[in-house]
């Protein structure tokens, strides 16, 4: 695994709102969800990105997404956001982490169980005992997707958070070191807690490929407060992405996103959600990168 | 340059987040993923320690502890007291737990946050807001949607009485959760005294209370499409004053990955419209510092104040103003006898069903 093959990305479309992820208006997220029905429109969008400029798609591996994918003849390098949020939170209301592990364990192919039983041999213990440590891989093994152009892997905010709020030093110790390992790809983050992410790192002596998190001039969801977060950012030298630029539509997609620029982010995270002209944005937004 | 430089103008000294004035301890009962949750709050809000997590099932306790959150467990309530008796105690889990949870605790003098609702039966939650009552403890319910900054900001402009009387409401909560049938407490009504009503709709139903007022008589009509709960009930309210209030709310519709909240409310002064993205204002004149014709505030727009997101803004503003009440500061929206008035709506509703749609008048 050379260095260069887990170099973070600075720029990246994103796939939130295919999911209907929070902060996304439920009029564009139908608006969205009818325009993307069909693999074919989704495959355009992602084919219009990489020519644009983005470094990759970060996005969970949903059918949808994977439909797209096999209808392109180019390969779309792939960040896979992990678990899949929105069903990581319908399973885990009944049974938690372990819940939603042993679910996906069940809807599992043949393949998929075998690789999860091979990496039951070296996390069985720990996730045993309900420990995020041997959990976490048990998840990636079962929802890690098979796609030509796999780049990284981004762990979602929901447990990123919870192991942040747990202090689950251990954790976030040993992510990177399975991801690397097991995967051979960038191990990412994805925050809906910035701040308090940013200063656990700096505070543990931690580093992380990437880390994904809000980032707007409105000071929507950067936590704890926009102020504490931007002086994270300005100590940090985890490389952070930022998402969420138009800060919930109350600023244009360039301008949040020159905002981010300032306070010294590494890349950026445009989503499907925010790009009313995708090419010609994405376009822009490489060259803020340049 | 970018326009906007610098700390966003959002945050103003007006919007600091609500939290505990002196260090307060608390102790988390249940540990199914929403008392989790509960921890994974309670861990970052200032001056604020988990002293204990109490539940009979040792594996859940040993799930939490392997997720990283290592208060001493102990299977019940009463064996926690002999031990340490903490400033709070969070009730979460199977409704049919929460007397057993709060119960000993409240009897003791130790404050009370109960998840929604109160209890799987109006019985039992009449005993808890006895209990309470007797040993002055305080008590109030976790109705996270109240703390939603969209939610608590038509509930500014219609205590300012942008409105005026109201003439009719109706309001709708649904989710894509439950097609087909499922496993657990949620779908066992002698745990959890419903379905979705119980389940996720209590929310909504203490916002038209704090919105507006108790009702004084229901007529609802349900559902039962995979179990023995309600997958969907639709309801009729009638207020004192004799608007009709129309309630909707089902988790078994698609097309909503996230809990879809709204509220029409249209009064002598014209409508309010409050949804997960934003509050909308007509009104035909300006009163109770709202402006004449047009205005929306969207989602975005509203001060943040909460220092730790979990799916929201809300429950870190839930427990968070939860313990401020509890170390002096003003009591919140959701204290017992507004939690109990929404107990009073869940069990009418499900009276009113059980009887085809017959109407149930509610005790004041």
């Amino acid at each position: 695994m050379s260095p260069a093959a887990l170099e973070a990305p600075r720029l990246l479309l994103g796939g939130d709102a295919l999911q209907g992820a929070a902060g996304v208006p439920r009029d564009r997220s139908l608006e969205l969800a009818a325009r993307y029905h069909e693999p074919e429109s989704l495959a355009v969008s992602l084919s219009k990105a990489v020519v644009a400029g983005a470094d990759g798609v970060l996005a969970t591996p949903t059918p949808q997404l994977r439909g797209a994918l096999a209808l392109l003849k180019q390969t779309v390098p792939i960040y896979a956001l992990l678990p899949h949020p929105a069903a990581f939170r319908r399973d885990a209301a009944d049974e938690g982490v372990a819940g939603v592990l042993r679910a996906r364990a069940r809807g599992a192919g043949f393949r998929v169980r075998v690789r999860h039983a091979l990496a039951r041999i070296t996390h069985g213990w720990a996730a045993a005992r309900g420990d995020l440590v041997g959990l976490v891989p048990l998840l990636l093994e079962l929802e890690a997707p098979r796609v030509r152009d796999l780049r990284g892997i981004v762990l979602s905010a929901r447990l990123t958070d919870l192991a942040l709020a747990a202090r689950h030093r251990r954790f976030f110790e040993r992510y990177g070191r399975f991801v690397h390992a097991r995967f051979g790809v960038v191990a990412g983050l994805e925050t809906h807690n910035l701040g308090h992410l940013l200063r656990a790192l700096r505070e543990w002596s931690l580093h992380v490929d990437l880390v994904v998190g809000p980032v707007n001039p409105a000071g929507v969801r950067m936590k704890p407060t926009p102020a504490e977060l931007l002086d994270e950012l300005r100590q940090t030298r985890v490389p952070v992405l930022a998402k969420e630029l138009r800060g919930g539509g109350a600023v244009p997609l360039l301008a949040g996103a020159r905002y981010a620029k300032e306070q010294g982010v590494y890349g950026m995270v445009a989503d499907l959600v925010d790009l009313e002209d995708l090419g010609g944005e994405l376009r822009a937004l490489r060259a803020m990168q340049n | 340059m970018s326009p906007a430089i610098g700390v966003p103008a959002a945050v103003s000294s007006g919007d600091v987040a609500p939290g505990p004035s002196r260090p307060v301890r608390v102790a988390v009962a249940g540990l199914e993923p929403a008392g989790i949750a509960h921890l994974a709050t309670l861990a970052m809000i200032p001056d604020c320690e988990t002293v204990a997590v109490i539940d009979p099932d040792s594996r859940r306790a040993r799930d939490a502890a392997g997720l990283g959150f290592k208060a001493p467990r102990f299977a019940d309530v009463e064996t926690l007291l002999a031990k340490l008796v903490p400033d709070a105690l969070i009730a979460s889990g199977p409704p049919d737990r929460h007397l057993a949870f709060a119960g000993p605790a409240l009897a003791a003098g130790v404050s009370v946050l109960v998840d929604p609702p109160l209890a799987h039966t109006l019985e039992s939650a009449e005993q808890l807001a006895a209990l309470a009552q007797s040993h002055g403890a305080r008590l109030a319910c976790g109705h996270a949607l109240a703390y939603e900054p969209v939610f608590h900001a038509a509930r500014e402009a219609l205590a300012g009485g942008a409105l005026g009387a109201l003439m009719r409401a109706r309001c709708s909560i649904y989710r894509s959760d439950v097609f087909g049938p499922r496993q657990g407490w949620r779908f066992e009504p002698a745990r959890s005294g419903g379905g979705v009503v119980a389940n996720l709709a209590a929310d909504l139903l203490f916002l038209l209370d704090w919105y507006l007022e108790a009702p004084i008589e229901v007529r609802a009509t349900w559902k039962k499409l995979y179990g023995e709960v309600e997958d969907e009930l639709h309801a009729m309210m009638r207020l004192r004053s004799g608007a009709e209030v129309g309630f909707d709310c089902s988790w078994s519709v698609p097309g909503y990955p996230r809990a879809a909240v709204v509220v029409e409310l249209e009064g002598e002064n014209g409508k309010l419209l409050a949804s997960d993205d934003a509050l909308e204002l007509d009104l035909t004149s300006e009163r109770g510092g709202q402006a004449r014709g047009h205005t929306v505030r969207r989602r975005a727009e509203l001060p943040p104040r909460a220092r730790f997101d979990w799916d929201g803004e809300a429950l870190y503003l839930q427990d968070a103003s939860f313990l401020a009440w509890v170390t002096g500061g003003p009591p919140p929206p959701t204290e017992l006898r507004a939690a109990l008035r929404v107990q009073r709506v869940i069990d009418a509703l499900y009276r009113s069903a059980d009887q085809g749609g017959a109407p149930v008048e509610i005790a004041s």
